[in-house]
């Protein structure tokens, strides 16, 4: 079959209906011709499919609001921008991709890579617009509908945010909070500027990552390397929807809730509170997470577990964001804690709280380090050295390095040893 | 109908009590105040069910209360009663007979608060804060259905301390709304799940987000014939979807446009955009109102796919609005939604909620 021309340009508007062939199984990014006409703009206008290599009017431009298009703004007060589902998804970043996708189909005629290059230029505008526009910033991106979400950038809503500093306010903390932000806002800033300057190993990792559903372990980015959810986010539904699925019943279930609710779990011999090691082995403690899902999850919670059994410290497991992470081990506290809080429950906690037996020795370890921490920023200014030799940094510290993510309100303020990186 | 009256009047009763002689710019629409409103940012709204006669308001708050106005015809608003929880109010709601409020907070529990008693009793627990609360009344069963932050959708029966069902989320609740029979819940890192709550909530359907950054607040709504058929959904990134469940065509019939951004008609200057705190359905024109951290509320028309009206600029964001179950009333508060961190918090700013007479603005444009 012909190779349809229009679908390498990035416009097909006949998509799966085409006659001619659309090559590396993009069908579904040609918009069906037909239907765009009335409703939310006729744009499409009427001509037919046969019309020569003529650049798109900018009539059409003037009446999509398109998705990324920095100069659309407000549209008018009588029209909506319209983005469409999922094939349209070639549209929105059409306006302003057009003429790079036609450049990149003169050289290549390569549909494949045509959609690469638009997910790298729509990846690039959304960051200069993030940057720009002064939105929220602790915010998931996933590029287009149905790529998964970019890794670096994790969800925290303003509300969470907002309840730490209340909480920190009320211990008379809030300079933990003020670091803490001040570290995710540095992590956001460099994760940002990464993918706005794509060089060539950013490329690769981030192509990677959005072709897969599935992620891939990251390159960490230095000091910091902080993996986003989609790592455990593309595990965690899949046994979380089957085993769910399995564990209805109107009946209590609370056994099938995390054990920290206080039930003893179908496994039984729980500790009371605690999250017993489902198992019986002490080492992945993503097992105890799995605890929640019951015995239908057995199998599946060895099977994720290896996602996250990488980490060999209680501190770094579970890639989920750091608040998640800690709010799940500090489940079964009374106090209200989240991440920023399990500095303070390691101090005040008792032992008997969930978050030592998950954390550990660690746990003590960092009861005792909790202190020095903070004082460690009062005493070095964040050094001037690119690394701090391992000798200089606390337990604790070396034990947030060794992880694979660091937990919120244990981020080292200074940088990690040679050895680690 | 029993309207807030002609314009004439009332819209300013509240504001000149309070003395506006500078450029006061807090209720620019000359919306009517409600007394004595809560001390601290409002999290939620919400009227009482036409079961009741006349309308109640109740707003939770940051300052760990939820608080209950009666709202008179004439506009008057006549404070009834608070309860106060151990943390903020996240969520508000009523029971289908309007007798019990149910509030989620931030201390981890929901509590059911009965209105002729000013009781107020827990039941719930989760293991994070509670961010979203709904009352099911199904035909074969009613329960309280709480999302939270520890990733789990529990439904309660208010007279047991262990909950009916228990669903696992992907990730942390952030938002949810509940139209019988259909349940839509909006998780961190862009998840998007739709329940069908017939018999008994099951997951539906896992939808991938039409957006492409954190969910903020979601909303369903119903046809002709009055069944929920989709509903919409707003993110921090200035943007609505509007989401069919079923549609003949998604491709055209599943769209998103972008409000509550700064006026970017010059292609130079970098929009600013901000976050879409809440949405909400005209009951009876089946319109929407979107309100944002930009301090503006805007009603459109998803059919038409036209924007009826923006308001002008409040000088707080707006945190949460709602109509009540005729919809001759628009509610929204104004009140430091925390958009731009603790930096921009003043616990001396004072916080509003203003009522509006939505019977005409919110009238469809009808279709060419």
């Amino acid at each position: 079959m012909a190779i349809c021309q229009f679908f390498l340009q990035g416009r097909c508007r006949f998509g799966e209906r085409c006659w001619n062939e659309h090559p590396r199984g993009g069908a579904r990014y040609g918009p069906s011709a037909s239907h765009y006409q009335g409703g939310g703009g006729g744009g499409w206008g009427t001509a037919n499919q046969r019309y020569t290599n003529v650049i798109q009017p900018s009539t059409f431009k003037s009446t999509w609001g398109g998705s990324r298009d920095h100069g659309r703004g407000l549209f008018g007060s009588s029209d909506f921008g319209s983005s469409g589902g999922s094939s349209s998804s070639k549209n929105t970043d059409f306006s302003q991709n057009r003429f790079s996708a036609l450049m990149n189909s003169q050289n290549t005629a390569d549909g494949y890579k045509d959609e690469e290059e638009r997910l790298l230029e729509c990846v690039v505008k959304d960051m200069e617009m993030w940057e720009s526009s002064g939105q929220w910033i602790f915010s998931s991106y996933s590029p287009m509908k149905e790529k998964p979400n970019v890794s670096g950038f994790s969800d925290f809503s303003p509300e969470e945010l907002r309840l730490e500093y209340y909480n920190c306010r009320a211990n008379n903390n809030i300079q933990n909070y003020m670091n803490s932000i001040q570290q995710l806002a540095n992590q956001w800033k460099n994760r940002l500027l990464q993918l706005k300057t794509l060089n060539a190993s950013t490329k690769a990792a981030l192509l990677s990552e959005l072709k897969n559903t599935i992620t891939q372990p990251l390159p960490s980015f230095g000091f910091g390397g902080q993996q986003t959810s989609s790592f455990g986010l593309s595990s965690f539904p899949v046994n979380s929807s089957s085993t769910s699925a399995s564990s209805f019943s109107f009946k209590t279930s609370s056994s099938l809730v995390s054990a920290s609710s206080g039930s003893t779990p179908a496994f039984g011999s729980s500790p009371a509170g605690c999250n017993p090691p489902a198992f019986g082995v002490t080492s992945s403690p993503s097992v105890s997470r799995s605890v929640g899902f019951g015995s239908p999850a057995a199998p599946s919670a060895a099977s994720f577990s290896f996602k996250t059994s990488e980490t060999t410290s209680g501190l770094g497991t579970s890639g989920f964001s750091g608040f998640g992470n800690a709010s799940a081990v500090n489940s079964s506290s009374t106090t209200s804690l989240t991440a920023f809080g399990s500095f303070n429950a390691a101090v005040a906690a008792s032992p008997s709280h969930s978050s030592s037996t998950l954390f550990g020795q660690s746990a003590s370890a960092s009861g005792h380090n909790v202190t020095p921490v903070p004082s460690a920023v009062t005493n070095n200014a964040p050094s001037d050295k690119l690394y701090t030799p391992k000798s200089e940094l606390t337990a604790e510290e070396i034990q947030q390095f060794e992880a694979k993510r660091f937990t919120l309100g244990k981020i080292p303020l200074r940088p990690p040893p040679l050895e680690l990186i | 109908m029993s309207l807030f009256g002609s314009t004439s009047g009332f819209g300013t009763g509240g504001t000149s009590m309070f003395g506006s002689t500078t450029a006061d710019n807090h209720n620019p629409m000359k919306d009517i105040e409600v007394t004595s409103p809560p001390d601290d940012s409002i999290s939620c709204l919400a009227f009482s069910p036409p079961t009741l006669p006349g309308n109640f308001l109740i707003a939770g708050s940051w300052a760990n209360d939820v608080r209950c106005w009666e709202v008179q015809d004439n506009g008057q608003t006549i404070p009834k009663a608070q309860q106060m929880h151990a943390g903020p109010v996240l969520d508000g709601c009523w029971s289908d007979d309007g007798s019990k409020v149910f509030t989620a907070s931030c201390d981890k529990t929901a509590k059911m608060w009965d209105l002729n008693s000013n009781q107020a009793i827990q039941i719930a627990q989760h293991d994070a804060p509670v961010k979203t609360i709904h009352w099911i009344k199904a035909p074969n069963y009613s329960c309280v259905m709480t999302g939270s932050w520890d990733k789990t959708l529990k439904f309660w029966d208010t007279r047991s301390p262990a909950p009916m069902m228990t669903l696992q989320l992907p990730e942390r609740c952030y938002c949810a709304d509940v139209v019988h029979p259909m349940a839509a819940v909006a998780t961190a890192e862009r998840g998007l799940i739709v329940y069908q709550l017939e018999n008994q909530p099951s997951e539906f359907r896992r939808i991938e987000s039409p957006l492409k950054h954190q969910h903020r607040c979601v909303a369903i709504f119903k046809d002709k014939v009055n069944k929920p058929t989709g509903f919409a959904l707003g993110s921090i990134e200035g943007r609505v979807a509007i989401h069919y469940i079923n549609p003949p065509n998604p491709a055209k019939d599943n769209f998103t446009f972008k409000c509550h951004r700064s006026n970017g008609t010059n292609t130079s200057a970098p929009q600013d955009i901000y976050a879409v705190n809440g949405i909400a359905f005209h009951p009876v024109h089946g319109t929407l109102a979107t309100v944002g951290s930009d301090g503006r509320f805007s009603f459109w028309d998803k059919d038409a796919r036209t924007k009826l009206k923006t308001s002008e600029q409040l000088d707080q964001p707006i945190s949460a609005c709602c109509f009540n179950h005729n919809g001759n009333i628009f509610a929204y508060a104004s009140s430091y939604d925390w958009s731009k961190g603790h930096e921009f918090y003043n616990p001396q700013k004072k916080n509003y909620i203003f009522l509006r007479n939505a019977a005409e603005e919110l009238k469809p444009r009808n279709k060419k």
